[in-house]
Formats: structure tokens, sequence, C-alpha cells
């Protein structure tokens, strides 16, 4: 038979997803749900996450070291996925506290005066209590959920269409990804930008329905939700770049001009791939941010989507594995080396901390991999491979 | 006999330089055509018209039984009504292998949820053999394709040509840089194609043209100096003095 499985043809997914699983139940089982308590509930939650940031690093690998797109932007598809969900936590929560508040009265609010309380609540920050049109949705989780696919989709199908139809390319495409992530970030930071301007939304590590729930559990859910997510992720992009798929969008990659010129229409492909990719994003973004507790504008910031393509370089473009090992190591050694985990260095006349160092170390260290390890932290697999062979 | 492609009046002009001027040619179905001519003369330029990459400010460009204009179709329809290029510098994916290369080529669904979807048939595979036969790259169908040698992937692209299964080939440039018999093979595997297609040959090297033994046109400053067999347009005194003066001086 001409036709072997997809898991045959690539042996590293199988492992990915068994080290993954492995991965997910010693967490689990060393958490405090178990009583074992060995791994503490803020710990959980920073593995949660990094799971997170792994499964939009898959994605921007697939975009940029698959496709040659360097995208500036998913980042910012990760965000608006962040929002999009906590929305929804905040408008359920407020709307939770309210209500109760009010149970009391001897004449029952009427919807109108519940709405305006809600809405004094979330936006009495910025001054305002109207809810924006943008909050239409925001009683309803399932379409609330919708959204967490449906925007980031939306606005990268459209921004792609209009940057690949004008052939916008290399570098020039990558300016214009970053200047849609600042301007995102930027109208974000206003306060009548209808989500709190540089607040942003709190709260979101409570779970409106679930209060009664400990945040060890909720944790623990979060987290191997996140691990299904890159699990699923992992495969459902191997598929798209495996076969031949994956042959036509690394061509397009490696020479756009012959793609096109054996009859393949480049510009559909691109399209396909960035907003595949950030739907994906959006999707790690909303199970991100209710493990983070809050999202502000500053999450948006261009800096943010260049770390993204930092971590894919360091870990190695064009192998998805790669990526999970660069998001995860440059994202857990960064929270241990900001957050004082790592000892300062005293030179006597200076002493190096590394909450300020760290920055300058990361840039250096990426530096050092473009110039002298073009493949990353995975090309270390393919001398690994080579020496058995 | 009806022609494949006509090409009449085509003028194009880069920043007020003239690369094309009124330019007239015609091709059959079926028949081999090397195009020479000086550097600047137009060759690439009238290959970009027809494939697509440029669009002529003025002129037609007629093609097929229906006389469908090319000059409103994008890259890529162009190539799927039946027009396939080969590059002057060997073009194929050197990150994967040649069986890859070829696959990629074969005249198979183009849309991205086909593509997805596709799976492999043994009628592809045993097309991508019996064109990886014709190119003499049977046995490496499985190595990388950056790990060809020059000849090699000039016989790549000639494959993924064919696995088009275009009804015209333009061919940039096939012999340059190859071994006497590399250059023997090529002008084979060109022949060979042209007896059920049109293939156009552009090149430089005149033994090369004169081993294809086929019908020449001169191209000179974007339109057509002369055209006929080798003997004839080689004894053309303004062919002489533009080209031929030119290469022997």
């Amino acid at each position: 038979m001409m036709q072997r499985s997809f898991l045959a043809q690539n042996p590293s997914v199988l492992w990915f997803i068994s080290i993954l699983a492995v991965f997910t139940v010693i967490v689990t089982l060393l958490s405090e749900v178990t009583g074992v308590d060995m791994i503490s509930t803020s710990f959980v939650k920073t593995l949660g996450k990094t799971l997170c940031l792994c499964l939009v690093a898959i994605a921007m690998d697939v975009v940029w070291g698959y496709c040659g797109i360097l995208s500036l932007g998913h980042f910012a598809f990760f965000g608006i996925g962040g929002y999009a969900i906590g929305m929804w936590l905040m408008y359920a929560r407020t709307e939770g506290i309210v209500l109760e508040s009010l149970a009391g009265q001897p004449i029952p609010a009427t919807p109108a005066e519940i709405s305006d309380a809600i809405g004094n609540q979330i936006f009495g920050v910025v001054g305002s209590s109207d809810f924006p049109m943008i909050w239409a949705f925001a009683d309803n989780l399932f379409l609330q959920l919708l959204m967490v696919v449906l925007v980031p989709g939306t606005l990268a199908l459209v921004f792609g269409w209009l940057a690949f139809r004008s052939r916008v390319t290399g570098v020039y495409l990558s300016i214009l990804t970053q200047a849609m992530t600042l301007a995102l970030a930027l109208y974000l930071f206003q306060n009548d930008s209808g989500l709190r301007g540089n607040n942003g939304l709190s709260g979101l590590q409570n779970i409106p329905g679930y209060e009664g729930v400990s945040q060890a559990t909720l944790s623990i859910v979060f987290f191997i939700a996140s691990a299904v997510a890159l699990g699923a992720g992992y495969v459902f992009f191997a598929w798209i770049v495996s076969g031949k798929m994956g042959s036509v969008v690394k061509g397009i990659r490696d020479n756009e001009a012959r793609v096109r010129f054996l009859g393949y229409h480049v510009e559909s492909y691109k399209l396909f791939i960035f907003t595949t990719t950030a739907v994906v994003a959006g999707i790690a973004g909303a199970l991100y941010y209710p493990q983070a507790g809050i999202i502000n504008p500053g999450e948006i910031a261009p800096i943010a989507s260049i770390y993204l393509a930092v971590w894919v370089a360091i870990g190695g473009r064009g192998r998805l594995y790669g990526a999970v090992i660069g998001a995860a190591f440059v994202s857990l050694l960064s929270s241990w080396f900001t957050g004082g985990g790592a000892p300062n260095i005293n030179l006597g006349f200076y002493v190096i901390q590394w909450t300020d160092w760290w920055l300058v170390l990361l840039g250096f260290s990426f530096v050092v991999v473009t110039l002298f390890f073009p493949k990353g932290i995975g090309g270390l697999f393919d001398m690994l491979v080579r020496k058995q062979s | 006999m009806s022609m494949l492609l006509e090409v009449s009046g085509v003028s194009v002009s880069f920043d007020g330089f003239r690369a094309i001027n009124n330019l007239s040619i015609n091709f059959a179905p079926a028949e081999l055509r090397a195009i020479i001519g000086p550097n600047g003369a137009g060759k690439t330029t009238f290959m970009d018209i027809v494939t697509g990459k440029t669009k002529p400010d003025e002129g037609s460009v007629i093609w097929g039984e229906q006389n469908a204009s090319l000059l409103g179709m994008s890259e890529s329809q162009i190539a799927m009504e039946g027009i396939g290029r080969k590059f002057q510098k060997p073009t194929v994916f050197e990150a994967q292998t040649v069986r890859q290369n070829l696959a990629m080529a074969l005249k198979t669904p183009r849309n991205p949820f086909a593509v997805l979807m596709h799976k492999k048939t043994k009628p592809n595979a045993e097309r991508i053999e019996a064109i990886a036969l014709q190119i003499g790259l049977e046995d490496s169908l499985t190595r990388v394709a950056g790990e060809l040698s020059h000849g090699q992937k000039q016989w790549l692209e000639i494959g993924m040509l064919l696995a088009q299964e275009p009804r015209l080939m333009l061919v940039d440039e096939p012999a340059a840089g190859m071994t006497p018999e590399e250059r023997e093979k090529t002008t084979d595997i060109l022949k060979e194609a042209a007896k059920t297609r049109a293939v156009v040959v552009v090149e430089h090297d005149m033994e090369f043209v004169r081993r294809l033994d086929c019908k020449v046109t001169v191209l000179h400053e974007g339109s057509v100096l002369a055209e006929g067999s080798l003997d004839h347009v080689t004894s053309n005194q303004t062919v002489i003095d533009v080209y031929l003066g030119r290469a022997h001086a």
C-alpha cells in the first residue's frame, strides 16, 4: 500500500504527545489537588501558561518557520483571544456579584437597573457605565467563545488578504504586521476603547459559576485543558505541514515565484496559513489569560510578538518541537531571571541584577543563535539522530 | 494550422527603456523553437510577459483554440492554462526531495483544500517514476534536491515542467553550466518533449542551438530580427552584425 499513516510518517508527533501526556499526569499528581502538594498552585499556573505560550509558538513556527511569513502580529491575535474570553468572565462574575447585592431589596431591580449596576462596576474605572457595542455578546459564554475564534480569524483574513494580494513580502510585511499590533495596542490603551483602557480586564482567574471551587483545582483544570489544546494543536499543525500542503507551504518559503509558476495561487495558501495560525493563537490566549488573571493592552505591545519570534528562532524554526522547546525554555528562564530566582552577580565595582540584565542576556543569546546555530536548539536533535544512523 | 500562442504587437517599457518593441511571434502546438539574441534583446522579458509576470503596455497575447487572452490572467492561472516555465538559474525546492519536487509539479488540483486532503495514489507515483526515468533521476527520488549537481537540478526543473503537462514549455538557458554529455542528454529530453507540445528554448550557446536542430528566432532590441533555420539566420548580414559579430569579436 502506498499510503502510510500520518503518524507513521511523523514519529516526532507520537513522541511529543507521549511526553506531554506523561508531563501532564506527573504535574497533576504532584499538585495540591491530590494532596501531595509538591508543585504549588502558582507554579501549576505558570506551567499551564507556558503550555499556552508553546501553542502560540507552534502557530508562529508554522507561519514563519514553514511559510516564511515573519508575522509580528501573532501575539496580538493571542491577546484578542484573551480579551474575548475575559469579557465573558468579567461580565458573568460582575453580574453574579450585582445580583447578590440586590437580592435583599424589597422592590426587585429592573433589568435596566441591573445592567446599569454591572456597567458601573466594570466601566466605573474609566468613568463610564454604558456597555459599548463590542460587549453585545458578553453575557453569552457560547457566543463569546465563538468570538475567541472569529475575531482573530477575521482580522487575520482581512489584513492578510490586503497584504498578500498586494504582494507585500519579507521585511515590509513584518513592519506592516507590527504596525497592526501597535495600532491595536494603542487603541486598547484608550479609556473609551470599550475595554477599560490600560486597566485591562481583571479577576479572570475567578470562573463564574464555580466560585466554590478552589484555585488549586481550577489551576489543574486549566493546566490539563492547556495541555490538551497544545497536543491537539501540535497534531493539527503537524498534519498541515506534512504531505503535499507542507511541500507547497515550504516551497512558498523557499521560492514563492517558482510555486506561482507551478500554478499554485500563492496568496490563498498564505492567507490560509496566516488565518489558521491566528485562530490557534486566539485559542491559546483564551486559555492563557484565565490562568494569568489579568489582561491589559501592555500584553499586546509589539515587543510580545517579537519575543514570540525570538522563542521560535532559539528553539529552531521549521520544526514544531523546536518552537515548543524555545517557548518553554525561554519563557520559564525569563520568569526565573526576572522573578528574582537567579542570584545577582557582584563584580565588586558593579552588581549584575538579572531583573535588568536578563533582556541583555536574551538579546545576546538571540544574536548568538542566529549567527552560529541557525537551526536553534531543535537542530541539536538532528545532530543526535545523524550520529545514531 | 492554427497557432498555440500568438504574441502580436507587444511593447513594454521600463523607466523609458523599451525592453520589448512591437514584438510579434507565434508558436505551433507541437514544435521546438530556439530564441537567441544578445543580452538585453528582451528574451527574458518576453517570457515574463507570456507567463504573466510582466504586463505589456500594448499588444495582445492570444492562447489556444479558444483564443483566450493571457493578459488578464495571474501567473498561477496561466500556469494552469498549460504554460510551464524553467528559470535561467535552476530553481528547484532544495530543502525537499526529488520526489516531493516532482509531486508538487504534478498536474493535480491546485486549490488549498484539495492539496490539504491530497492522498498519494499509485498512478501519481508511477507518473513521478516515469518522469524521473526520463530525466535520469530515477535513482535519486529520495535525495534532497539541494544535494544534486548543477546539471541534475536543471533536469529536475525540466522534469517538474514535464510533470505539469504543459502545452507550452518556456525553457531559459537549459544547458548553462553543463558538461558536453549533460548537454546531449538535455537535447534529447527537449526534443522528445517537443513531439507532443511546443517547447521554446532561450539560449546563448550557438553550438547547443545547432544540436537542437530547429527553427530559430533572433531577437534584437525587443523585436524579431530574423527567423528560420539556424543556417538561414546566421547567414543574415544584420544578424551577423548585431549578434554574431559581437559574440565572436
